[in-house]
């Protein structure tokens, strides 16, 4: 894999840009554009009019280019009826095709409210605004008769290796994730989304951050960087290989799923705190060893490039890249853990500072997977007990399922599963 | 309350709009604030107290200058005036209770007649909050002060802290007289004050950002708990406006109509479970976690329908 890991921030990995993809602007970027009626300007992949189709059979967000910006926001509902958690998911699709196709607002009379926040100005802008809408395993308990149709991984989150998971930022029903090229819209967006659904989502926990994702996306090289200092991205997922996708990300008709689920994903996010002062105090020597890469080139330790392979093969006892090197201990880079590559799409965080005068900073980790065991479980696994661990520590996040996309106009997420 | 309201003493009536809730500080962000409209200002509105004690409620710092011919409209202004006037008459009468109690030393019967005697303040605060310098006076909490000892935090919850907190009526005495002085004067100019259409229009969801605001989160009466019959109060409050309005909305969108008969009926079960049989709450240490997020919900949706009020009603400014 490329992955990386879990763990976050990890160093030199993934992050972005591979998933950014590559060749992400050119084709699925301009295809998709093209699709939603865009001018040749908003295909062009950049701007304010840079859009993101929200039809699909996977929601956007996922396998779609990555943005600047990203915003966690975990809900839980406040009705047990079934017929008004279909009506809040109806409510929720809607305002996000609004948002993500920059559907002029209604017009009111001014003795009302405004229809919308004003913050983007008139004209609409998207940036490329993505929204994606994920469920957490309490959706399956018993109050809205869903139990019987439960994915078969999604649990609630344990404690990980590790974890000092805090019940205020940790789980919830509902997870939004949204992403765009500028703050301003996510917290539009966000403002809008809850508008709608005050009656039955109260807010459980919510993050966000940013990233620097790759102006021209190069699979095994990115500009991104942690809090660490290190390359975040590297080895992440090409999402211009369908295939791929198709093999790592997307849950299959033949996987023992529920039906609903097909097109869907598995949601792993971990709110992953760095001790970023201590980091700093840390000689770079053993940063690097830590890690397993240069933290200058991205290369891996004893190479000359980023998109260098690491070399294991002829390492066997770690004299390049220590056996328990972050990138190493992620992805070991072997046949037997091919599957267990993720797809990354999280972003940084600092938020203030903690009552002992620490910066609170970090990565808000976010994988998607078809499986959990085979994806983030596996690479969790790895990782355990890794030098890394030191200098972080999981805070919060949970796992979830992404929906599969909306294809008809007048379907909704979420449908199929309460059908 | 005095929830939000100080800001820079000095700052004027501008200056404190910004804390003002919701609307109020929208309109002043958004530049377009003049909380003075037409004759209300005069009538005492957002102006600076100059004393640096708080001012007036979220509605002392909106645009009130919204007017309408309905006549379902007007005749709903002229009969909350009443409803309003006589409140005040009982507030005085209420408050009597609770500050004779302090002046008699007697800890008890003041801890017992607190909670009841700011019930009708609660029904009306938004309103009450456009006679100047009052609401600061009688209701600012102790954030709106360096401390506990600044002999400007005056009103009910100076002596709230030193009944809960000090467990003593020592050295309270200018404060209880203070008190009953300041409703005295409130009864005074509220008879003299001309009720602006737009205050009775967006006075439904002032009420409900108030419970949103300090009710719900125990900040309102730290010391005794009592929030939940504030909270009980300021529904109150914003269910008497709205069924005074109902004539006109009903014909006007009879929608919105039943969705907030129906958000008040939601929150009244969610209270009910916290009420007992004498008219009391339970204190809000008692507040399930649960049952505090579904309030939540169920207020942050009946303040979107009641914000629309003002919309439906067609108020011009």
């Amino acid at each position: 894999m490329r992955g990386d890991h879990p763990t976050g921030a990890r160093p030199a990995r993934l992050g972005r840009r591979a998933f950014l993809g590559s060749a992400a602007l050119g084709s699925a970027a301009l295809g998709a554009a093209a699709l939603a009626g865009c001018t040749s300007d908003e295909a062009s992949g950049q701007g304010p009019g840079r859009r993101v189709p929200f039809l699909g059979d996977h929601q956007p967000g996922i396998d779609t280019p990555a943005a600047h910006f990203g915003l966690l926001a975990a809900f839980n509902l406040v009705s047990e009826d079934r017929a008004r958690l279909a009506r809040s998911l109806r409510d929720l699709t809607d305002e996000a095709r609004a948002l993500m196709e920059a559907r002029p607002p209604e017009r009111r009379d001014t003795a009302y409210p405004p229809a919308e926040t004003g913050m983007l100005g008139p004209g609409g802008r998207t940036d490329g605004l993505a929204v994606t809408l994920s469920v957490g395993a309490s959706l399956f308990d018993d109050r809205f008769g869903l139990a019987g149709r439960q994915p078969t991984e999604l649990v609630r989150m344990p404690f990980l290796s590790n974890d000092r998971l805090d019940p205020a930022q940790t789980h919830g029903d509902l997870l939004l994730s949204l992403s765009a090229d500028q703050p301003d819209v996510l917290l539009h967006a966000l403002r809008q989304l809850m508008r709608r659904t005050r009656d039955n989502l109260v807010l459980h926990w919510m993050l966000d951050g940013y990233n620097r994702p790759d102006a021209a996306p190069v699979p095994g090289r990115t500009d991104n960087r942690n809090l660490l200092g290190f390359k975040d991205g590297t080895a992440n997922l090409d999402i211009t290989d369908k295939g791929l996708m198709d093999e790592l990300i997307w849950v299959g008709a033949d996987d023992g799923e529920p039906a609903w689920a097909v097109g869907g994903s598995y949601q792993a996010v971990r709110i992953i705190r760095m001790f970023v002062e201590f980091w700093d105090r840390t000689p770079l020597n053993e940063q690097q060893k830590i890690i397993g890469r240069d933290k200058a080139s991205g290369a891996p330790l004893g190479q000359d490039r980023e998109s260098d392979d690491p070399g294991y093969g002829d390492d066997p006892a770690g004299r390049r890249v220590p056996l328990d090197a972050h990138i190493r201990m992620a992805n070991p880079r072997t046949a037997g853990t091919a599957g267990s590559r993720i797809l990354r799409r999280g972003f940084n965080f600092s938020r203030g500072f903690d009552n002992a005068g620490r910066l609170d900073q970090g990565l808000a980790f976010v994988s998607y997977q078809r499986s959990l065991s085979k994806g983030f479980l596996a690479v969790q696994a790895r990782l355990k007990g890794e030098p890394l661990e030191e200098y972080i520590l999981p805070v919060g996040g949970g796992f979830f399922f992404a929906l599969p996309g909306v294809t008809s106009e007048d379907a909704w997420l979420g449908q199929q599963l309460l059908a | 309350m005095g929830e939000a309201d100080r800001v820079e003493p000095g700052a004027g009536g501008v200056g404190r709009v910004v804390a003002a809730l919701g609307l109020g500080a929208v309109l002043l962000l958004a530049g377009c604030g003049k909380d003075d409209g037409a004759g209300v200002r005069s009538q005492g509105s957002a102006s600076g107290s100059g004393t640096g004690s708080g001012t007036g409620s979220g509605l002392a710092g909106q645009d009130l200058s919204g007017t309408t011919n309905d006549q379902l409209v007007l005749k709903a202004v002229a009969d909350y005036k009443t409803w309003v006037v006589a409140e005040v008459d009982g507030l005085v009468a209420d408050t009597a209770k609770f500050t004779d109690a302090v002046r008699a030393g007697d800890v008890a019967e003041a801890k017992k007649q607190y909670a009841p005697s700011r019930v009708r303040w609660e029904r009306i605060e938004p309103i009450a909050g456009l006679v100047e310098e009052i609401d600061g006076a009688v209701d600012a909490r102790v954030d709106d002060f360096e401390g506990v000892d600044d002999p400007a935090f005056t009103g009910w919850h100076r002596l709230e802290y030193h009944l809960w907190e000090k467990g003593s009526t020592a050295g309270t005495k200018t404060f209880a007289d203070r008190l009953d002085k300041d409703l005295a004067t409130l009864d005074q100019k509220m008879k003299g004050l001309e009720f602006p259409p737009a205050a009775v229009a967006l006075g439904p969801a002032e009420l409900i950002e108030e419970v949103s605001e300090g009710k719900i989160t125990g900040e309102e009466d730290r010391y005794s708990h009592t929030d939940l019959s504030d909270f009980a109060a300021n529904v109150d409050g914003s269910r008497k406006l709205f069924e005074l309005l109902t004539p006109s909305l009903q014909a006007k969108d009879a929608t919105l109509t039943s969705e907030i008969t129906a958000g008040f009926a939601a929150v009244d079960k969610s209270l009910s479970e916290y009420a007992n049989p004498d008219g009391s709450f339970d204190l809000y240490t008692a507040l399930q976690a649960v049952d505090k997020t579904r309030m939540q919900a169920e207020l942050a949706d009946l303040s979107e329908k009641l914000a629309r009020i003002p919309g439906v009603l067609g108020l011009k400014g």
